[in-house]
C-alpha cells in the first residue's frame, strides 16, 4: 500500500511538471497557435498525448546522467529540490524571463549535494553545463541548414500559396507532436528524474512479457502533470510567443519547431546512442537539455541566416541572462529549503548511509586502475557521506571525476541478501537463463557491498561482466549496470 | 478524386472559388472584346447587349469575391498571408470594373470612331484580352504553382506595352489632326485613355502577382 505521504512529497515533481508543461508547451507549439494555424484545442490534446508518451516510453535515457549528477536518496529532499526548480520556474516566468526547468533542476541537485554534503560528479556536471552551450549552438544550425533545405524545396515544388498553408499546417501539427514526444522523452528527467533513485511504486507486471517499471509509472505520472500543465495553462504562453524574438514566416516557425524536435530526440534517444554506438560513432550524450534554449538558438540560426537584423537581440541577452541565474537561484533555494526541511519540519531529506574503506574496498580500487599506495592507513575507515570519502581518498591520492564516482560506488556500504523468496518475486523479464543461473547459484550468500554482488554474478556468468572501454560496450555495460541496480534495490537489507 | 482533398478541404473549397472567380474574368475580357469590336463595326445593338451581359458577370464576380473574403477571414485560413490575399483580391476587383467603365462611356457617348482608327483598336482590344488572359494565368499559377508566375506577369507587361505603342500612336494621330475639333479629340483621347487603363490595371495586379509570389516562395 502507498504511503500517503509519497503522494504529498510527489507533488513537487507535479507542480514543476505543470510549470514545464505550462510554459515549456509553448515552445513547440507556441508559433503554430499564436499564428493560429492550428487552434489551441487541437494543439493541446496533440501536445497532451505525446508528452506522456514520450516521458513513458523514452524517458529514461537522459534520467540517468541526472541520476548521476548527485542522486537524491530521501524523498523529501527529492521533494525540496523539485519545490526549488518549480518556484524558480514560476518566479522566472513572473518576471518575464523565459524558463528553463533543466537548469533549474541541475541547481536544485547541486543544492542538495552541498546539503548532505554528497559527492558532485564534475564530469556528468561539465557534461551538461556543455549541452547549455552546445545545445542552442547545434539547434540553430540544425535550423539554418533545415531552412535552407525547406526554401530551397518549397522553392522548386512552387506548391500555391492556399495549398502551401494547408501543407504547412499539418506539418506544424507533425512537427508539434515528434516536439512533444521529444519534450516527454528528453524533459521528464527534469520532473521526475530526483524522485527515481526513491521511486515510490512497485514495479507492475502485467502478464509475461509486460511489465511497467517504477520509473516508468513515475515518468508516467509525470508526463500527466505536464499534459494538465499544457491544458491549464499554456494558452496565454502560446500566443505571445514566436513573436518575442523575430516574427516568424509559416515556413520559419516549422523549422524552429522541428530543429528544437531534433535536438531534444538526440539527447534523449537510446536507439540513436545505439545505431551511432554500433557504426563506431560518437555518441552523443542523453542529458536532460533546455526545450526554451533549443528554441531561442533555432529562431537565432533562421535570424542568422537572413543577416540577423531582424532578430530581437535585447531580448537574447535578457533570455541568456536568465539561463545563467536560474541554476543560482535553484541551488540557493534548494540549500536554504532543505534546511528548514530538516530542521523545523524535522522531515528527512537524505538517507543515512556509510562509507567504509575496509581491505576489499581498497583491492577493489587497485583493480579498477586507482592509485592505493597511500590509502592503507585509511583501512577500516568509515565515512558518513560521500563528498567526505572522496575529499580523504583525495588527500592521500589524485583522482579524476570518473574515478571520484567509482570510490563513492565502491565504499558505499549496504548489505546485500540474496534469498530464494526474493528471486522468486522479482521481475525476470531481460534476464537471460544464464544471467539468472547465477543469481540462483548465489542463494543464501550476503553481501556488504552492493558490487560485490556483481563481482560475484560476474565470476559465475561472463553474461554478467562489465567489459568496460570503446563505445559498442558503453551501451552494453549500461544494460548490465541497470540491471544489476535493480538486483541491488531487491537484495537490500534494510 | 484527389485524396489530399479529403484533408485539405478547406483550402480545396477556396482554391475552386477562386478558379471560378478567374473563369468569369476572362469571360468579362471576352465579352468586353466582342462588344467593343461590335461597336466598332457599326452594331450599337451588339454592344448594348455586351454591355448588360458584362454587368451580370460582373455581379456575379462580386459575389464569389465577397465569399472568397469571408472565407478567408471567418474560417482562419491563412493567417500570415491573409491580408497580402485580402489586399490583392481588392486590387483584382477592379479590373472588371474597368471593364464596365470602359464601355459604359461608349455606350453613352456613342463616339464617332475614325475609320482609319478601326483596325489598331481592335488590335489594342485583341492585346488587352490577352493581358487580362495572362493576368488569370498568372493568378491562376499563383494558386497553383509559384514557378509559372513570372512568366505570365512578364507576358502582361508584353502585351502593355504593345497597348501602351498603339495608343500613343494614335492619340499622335488625334492631336495632329488638323481636321479634328477639340472637342472631339478629347473626346477619342477619353476613349483611347479608358483602353489603356485596363491594361496598365492588368498590369499593375499582375505585380502584385508576382510581389505575393516572391514573397512566398523566399
Amino acid at each position: 500500500m502507498l504511503d500517503p505521504t509519497v503522494l504529498i512529497f510527489l507533488s513537487s515533481g507535479l507542480f514543476l511538471g505543470w510549470s514545464l508543461g505550462a510554459n515549456d508547451a509553448a515552445n513547440v507549439f507556441g508559433t503554430a497557435v499564436g499564428s493560429r494555424m492550428v487552434r489551441f484545442t487541437t494543439a493541446a490534446i496533440i501536445c497532451g498525448v505525446f508528452v506522456v508518451l514520450g516521458a513513458f516510453v523514452s524517458g529514461t535515457g537522459a534520467a540517468q546522467t541526472l541520476g548521476k549528477l548527485g542522486a537524491v536518496n530521501a524523498i523529501g529532499g527529492s521533494f525540496m529540490a523539485a519545490l526549488a526548480a518549480g518556484l524558480t520556474v514560476y518566479w522566472m516566468t513572473k518576471l518575464g524571463l523565459p524558463v528553463s526547468t533543466s537548469q533549474a533542476i541541475i541547481g536544485s541537485i547541486i543544492g542538495w549535494n552541498l546539503f548532505s554534503d554528497s559527492y558532485t560528479d564534475i564530469s556528468s556536471l561539465l557534461k551538461i553545463l556543455s549541452t547549455w552551450i552546445i545545445c542552442p549552438l547545434l539547434s540553430a544550425v540544425i535550423a539554418a541548414i533545415l531552412f535552407t533545405l525547406s526554401k530551397f524545396f518549397v522553392r522548386k515544388m512552387g506548391v500555391g500559396l492556399i495549398r502551401f498553408d494547408g501543407y504547412t499546417r499539418v506539418a506544424l501539427i507533425l512537427a508539434g507532436a515528434f516536439g512533444a514526444y521529444s519534450l516527454g522523452a528528453n524533459n521528464i528527467a527534469n520532473v521526475m528524474g530526483v524522485f527515481v533513485p526513491v521511486a515510490p511504486f512497485p514495479d507492475m507486471q502485467f502478464g509475461q512479457g509486460f511489465s511497467i517499471s517504477s520509473a516508468q509509472q513515475l515518468f508516467l505520472v509525470g508526463g500527466l502533470a505536464i499534459a494538465v500543465g499544457v491544458f491549464t495553462y499554456s494558452k496565454r504562453v502560446m500566443m505571445t510567443v514566436g513573436s518575442e524574438l523575430m516574427r516568424l514566416t509559416p515556413l520559419a516557425a516549422w523549422v524552429a519547431v522541428m530543429s528544437h524536435s531534433i535536438v531534444l530526440f538526440l539527447f534523449a534517444s537510446e536507439r540513436l546512442e545505439q545505431l551511432l554506438a554500433n557504426m563506431s560513432l560518437p555518441t552523443i550524450p542523453l542529458v536532460p537539455v533546455s526545450s526554451s534554449q533549443a528554441v531561442v538558438g533555432a529562431v537565432i540560426g533562421i535570424g542568422m541566416l537572413q543577416g540577423g537584423r531582424e532578430i530581437q537581440w535585447p531580448r537574447v541577452y535578457s533570455i541568456v541572462k536568465g539561463w545563467v541565474i536560474t541554476p543560482g537561484i535553484s541551488c540557493l533555494l534548494c540549500f536554504v529549503g532543505l534546511y528548514f526541511l530538516q530542521n523545523v519540519f524535522q522531515q528527512t531529506v537524505q538517507r543515512d548511509s556509510t562509507y567504509l574503506l575496509s581491505a576489499s574496498v581498497i583491492e577493489k580500487f587497485q583493480k579498477e586502475g586507482i592509485e592505493t599506495s597511500g590509502l592503507q592507513e585509511l583501512t577500516g575507515t568509515v565515512f558518513r557521506s560521500s563528498a567526505e570519502v572522496v575529499r580523504s581518498v583525495e588527500e592521500k591520492v589524485m583522482l579524476n571525476s570518473t574515478q571520484g564516482l567509482k570510490v563513492v560506488e565502491y565504499s558505499l556500504q549496504k548489505n546485500m541478501v540474496v534469498t530464494a523468496e526474493k528471486i522468486a518475486e522479482m521481475d525476470k523479464n531481460g534476464l537471460s537463463s544464464a544471467q539468472l543461473d547465477a543469481l540462483s547459484n548465489l542463494e543464501g550468500q550476503t553481501y556488504n557491498f552492493p558490487w560485490q554482488l556483481g563481482d560475484a554474478l560476474a565470476e559465475i556468468s561472463t553474461e554478467w561482466v562489465v567489459r568496460g572501454g570503446g563505445l559498442k560496450n558503453k551501451l552494453h555495460d549500461r544494460k548490465i549496470k541497470q540491471k544489476l541496480t535493480y538486483l541491488y534495490r531487491i537484495f537490500y537489507r534494510r | 478524386m484527389n485524396p489530399l482533398s479529403l484533408f485539405f478541404k478547406k483550402q480545396y473549397a477556396i482554391e475552386e472559388k477562386i478558379q471560378r472567380l478567374l473563369r468569369y474574368l476572362e469571360d468579362m475580357a471576352h465579352l468586353y472584346q466582342e462588344a467593343y469590336k461590335a461597336f466598332l463595326d457599326g452594331s450599337l445593338e451588339d454592344l448594348t447587349q455586351g454591355n448588360e451581359e458584362l454587368g451580370q458577370i460582373e455581379k456575379e464576380l462580386d459575389d464569389i469575391g465577397r465569399q472568397i473574403q469571408m472565407s478567408l477571414l471567418h474560417e482562419s485560413l491563412m493567417p500570415d498571408s491573409r491580408d497580402d490575399l485580402l489586399w490583392f483580391l481588392t486590387k483584382l476587383d477592379k479590373v472588371p470594373s474597368s471593364f464596365k467603365h470602359s464601355l459604359a462611356d461608349i455606350v453613352l457617348e456613342k463616339p464617332e470612331i475614325p475609320e482609319d482608327f478601326i483596325l489598331p483598336l481592335k488590335d489594342m482590344l485583341s492585346h488587352t484580352h490577352d493581358a487580362v488572359q495572362a493576368l488569370a494565368n498568372a493568378t491562376d499559377s499563383l494558386f497553383s504553382d509559384l514557378r509559372a508566375v513570372r512568366q505570365h506577369v512578364e507576358e502582361v507587361s508584353r502585351q502593355e506595352s504593345m497597348v501602351d505603342k498603339i495608343e500613343y500612336k494614335l492619340l499622335q494621330a488625334v492631336f495632329e489632326n488638323e481636321k479634328f475639333e477639340l472637342a472631339r479629340k478629347y473626346q477619342l483621347k477619353g476613349i483611347l485613355k479608358q483602353l489603356g487603363a485596363v491594361t496598365n490595371l492588368a498590369e499593375d495586379v499582375a505585380d502584385a502577382v508576382l510581389i505575393l509570389a516572391t514573397k512566398h516562395s523566399t
